[in-house]
């Protein structure tokens, strides 16, 4: 079975700019993969390469087994950052034509449609003009514009932006079930949460450059928590003990709780032992690094750049989704 | 092939299945018939009749008898039915009918206003000044009958009978009420000449009924003579049919191209365009709004001249158009609209909204419209040298070449062809520049480009 995305050594740039370099990736077949990496990273060029929208100054890939995505648009299914949608057309009408642009015609397609905007809630609007749905209500339309014709390969160009709380889980399961169906997935965000709730596989971009192809249980193995989070049942406890406790390197105020950062070599389990029996507390755990740390840890390696609630708030969900236009 | 094929029916359907199309097609046309119909109704409503004096200071005193005469409304009235008469010979068969209930009207206004105008013979030694005065006030004393007066002749002394020594004869001199109606003035002019030539001729001692009998002579009409026989040359419809031609090629190749650019500008700023993307390469997307728009532009053109044929074949003068005319219109509709239509794809494609369009548009409409100004001088003279080098010079020359086919001397074969070349060798340069013009806009956000930068695209893509 060929691997469903394989890029090499691929390179873009926009004047001056690089956009993307020497990129290597290999997607297997039926594998779900999260790109991520703050805006302007060069996600949304490097999947307009993938779908050969935009064509490659250096490098070699292949899709599905073809040398350019042309060859193989009608099992890809592709939801851009920037969507839209025919606002004087009918949404049932819309969701059919977007099928037969990708060869999926013949009688059942009016059906097959129905059924996907009854799946998403959306089944009484499958006669009314685009324009009058709301906001989420079209970035569902959008979203079953990308399926509705059960491609191989789903590509979702951050799929989550602008979408409320409930209709983002109703995104994850849709996508979820995409997965199960066997189609392969990738799918960029800048918010590094939405990976760790959807994806097995990450990969991070910075600034054009590739900094992490790892699944996503090896990278948490591999950034080995070193943080102990306590919250004492007594707020105004006194927690000078804490410090004193032997592996503890420094304690530092976290909201209500507290956050214990070993001393290298320190075993995790006494010290959560002993802060226990210095101070009854009303919850304490290991933390585990979240996708946002490893990000913070790789950049912080690689050069001296910006401070880290800079970095933080770029890879985070602000809910205002990624407004502003890029090439 | 099939989604070009999907991407055109769609450009169709959003564009010729719209109330506004729909109501633009069909409503405008219908809304013309009606105002052609109504106008001349509403302007007959009948105006009232306008009663007067006429002043005439007259030293020869046979002047004013003889404009009282020719004022009489009888003789006015017969005058005017007689214009009308010539009118209506002028006019071909066929309009003469289908104006028939109009006309019948139109004469009836033009016989029913008739004014009712006394004239009333000044003192020869009156002043100037005084009679001017009395212009356009109620009746003056002196006047006998109701209503203001009017006009003021004043008859020169030497109208009637030269100076001694004298080259010429005398005139008169005119002075009118302010807003007072041209045909009246004109009735009154036309009264004060014939009245001073009747004075001269019997003055000379001469006949003027024998006068008139030998200057007269009747008009005929043309007729022109083909192999099917002897038809009556009609000048009118000769200068329309060309013209019609032209004018619906244009219209069609304007409409339809303005639509792709409106839908290409539209996709882009929808963000629409991205998703398209995905499905189908952008020449795909290109051919098929191109051919899509293609069609709503056959549309119109098969209505109007559907219309303009059921037009003449009322009219009866179906055989004034040459059916190897609608082969070419169809012909050079193709060529123009391609070369046309595949750049406004690339501006649409170019820009981020429709204002922005604008500025690029100026010059090539400027450019298209051409031999709409130069109608005139080219359907005078069809095979001047500027009406032949337009017709190699797309796109002008699809709408010049149509102009001269469907003119009274055709261009000679060759030049025809030559033209045909010439639009196709357009079309292939249009296409060319959309095409790459097309791939890198659809993309591009932001500042919006201008014809270099639109020039520097096509030559990097």
């Amino acid at each position: 079975m060929p691997d469903a995305i394989v890029l090499r050594g691929l390179t873009k740039t926009f004047g001056t700019t690089v956009a993307v370099r020497d990129f290597d990736l290999v997607v297997p077949q039926g594998a779900l993969y999260g790109v991520i990496g703050p805006n302007g990273a060069g996600k949304t060029t490097t999947i307009r390469l993938i779908l050969s929208i935009l064509l490659p100054d250096r490098g070699e890939l292949s899709v599905l087994g073809h040398k350019s995505a042309m060859d193989a648009k009608d099992r890809i299914g592709y939801l851009p950052e920037e969507r839209g949608l025919y606002k004087r057309m009918r949404v049932g009408q819309f969701l059919a034509y977007m099928a037969r642009l990708k060869g999926a015609d013949g009688p059942d397609l009016r059906p097959r449609v129905r059924r996907w905007l009854e799946r998403v809630d959306l089944g009484a609007v499958e006669h009314k003009r685009c324009e009058e749905l709301s906001k989420g209500m079209q970035q569902k339309v959008q979203f079953l514009a990308a399926i509705v014709h059960r491609p191989d390969l789903l590509i979702l160009d951050e799929p989550f932006s602008g979408f409320d709380p409930v209709n983002q889980r109703l995104l994850r399961e849709l996508v979820d079930e995409e997965h199960r169906r066997g189609a392969t997935i990738l799918f960029s965000t800048h918010v590094m949460v939405h990976a760790e709730q959807l994806c097995d596989h990450v990969v991070m971009i910075h600034r054009g450059d590739k900094v992490l192809d790892d699944r996503l249980s090896d990278i948490r193995a591999r950034y080995d928590p070193r943080n102990v989070l306590f919250e004492p049942l007594d707020p105004a406890a006194d927690v000078g003990a804490l410090a004193r406790l032997p592996g503890v390197e420094r304690v530092r105020r976290d909201g209500a709780a507290w956050d214990l950062r070993l001393a290298s070599g320190a075993a995790a389990a006494s010290v959560i032992q002993q802060a226990a029996a210095a101070i009854p507390p009303t919850r304490i755990e290991l933390r585990r690094p979240t996708l946002e740390d490893v990000f913070i840890s790789i950049v912080r390696a690689g050069s001296a750049e910006g401070d880290d609630a800079t970095l933080r708030a770029a890879v985070r969900d602000t809910g205002a989704g990624t407004g502003e236009a890029r090439s | 092939m099939r989604k070009i094929l999907h991407v055109a029916q769609r450009e169709f359907l959003a564009t010729a299945g719209t109330k506004a199309f729909i109501f633009g097609i069909l409503v405008t046309p219908l809304v013309i018939g009606v105002l052609i119909l109504l106008v001349p109704r509403m302007s007959i409503q009948d105006p009232p009749a306008i009663a007067g004096s006429v002043a005439v200071i007259d030293p020869s005193g046979q002047v004013a008898a003889g404009l009282a005469a020719y004022l009489e409304p009888a003789r006015v009235e017969e005058r005017r039915r007689e214009a009308y008469q010539r009118l209506q010979e002028a006019m071909p068969p066929a309009l003469r009918s289908a104006s028939g209930m109009a006309g019948a009207q139109a004469a009836g206004s033009l016989l029913g206003n008739v004014p009712r105008l006394e004239v009333v013979a000044l003192e020869p030694g009156t002043s100037l000044e005084m009679a001017k005065k009395g212009l356009g006030t109620a009746a003056a004393a002196t006047d006998g009958a109701g209503g203001d007066r009017l006009a003021l002749v004043v008859v020169h002394a030497d109208a009637v009978e030269k100076q001694r020594g004298a080259d010429r004869f005398g005139a008169y001199d005119l002075f009118v009420r302010a807003k007072l109606d041209d045909r009246v003035i004109e009735e009154i002019d036309d009264g004060v000449r014939d009245a001073i030539v009747g004075a001269r001729v019997s003055r000379a001692g001469l006949d003027r009924a024998r006068i008139e009998d030998l200057t007269t002579v009747g008009r005929v009409q043309a007729r022109t003579l083909t192999a099917g026989g002897e038809g009556r040359t009609n000048e009118v419809l000769n200068q329309f049919v060309p013209m019609a031609l032209m004018g619906l090629l244009l219209m069609s190749v304007l409409m339809s191209g303005q639509y792709l650019l409106t839908t290409t500008v539209e996709e882009k700023s929808n963000r629409v365009v991205e998703v398209l993307l995905s499905a189908v390469s952008p020449m795909e997307l290109m051919v098929g709004k191109i051919l899509g728009q293609f069609a709503v532009g056959l549309l119109v053109l098969a209505l109007y001249l559907g219309l303009g044929l059921i037009a003449l074949l009322s009219f009866a003068s179906l055989g004034l158009l040459d059916p190897a005319l609608i082969l070419f219109l169809l012909v050079f509709y193709l060529l123009a609209y391609f070369s046309v239509g595949a750049f406004m794809a690339a501006v649409g494609s170019a820009v981020n909204e429709m204002r922005e369009a604008q500025g690029l548009m100026t010059p090539v409409m400027l450019i298209i419209m051409i031999p709409w100004f130069l109608w005139m001088p080219i359907s005078r003279d069809p095979n001047s040298a500027l009406a032949v080098v337009l017709s190699f010079v797309p796109p002008v020359s699809n709408f010049v070449i149509m102009l001269r086919l469907a003119s009274s001397t055709p261009p000679p074969v060759w030049q025809t062809l030559l033209s045909v070349a010439a639009g196709a060798a357009g079309v292939f340069v249009s296409l060319w520049f959309a095409a790459r013009v097309f791939r890198i806009g659809l993309l591009m956000y932001g500042k919006p480009p201008n014809l270099a930068t639109l020039v520097r695209w096509a030559r990097s893509g």
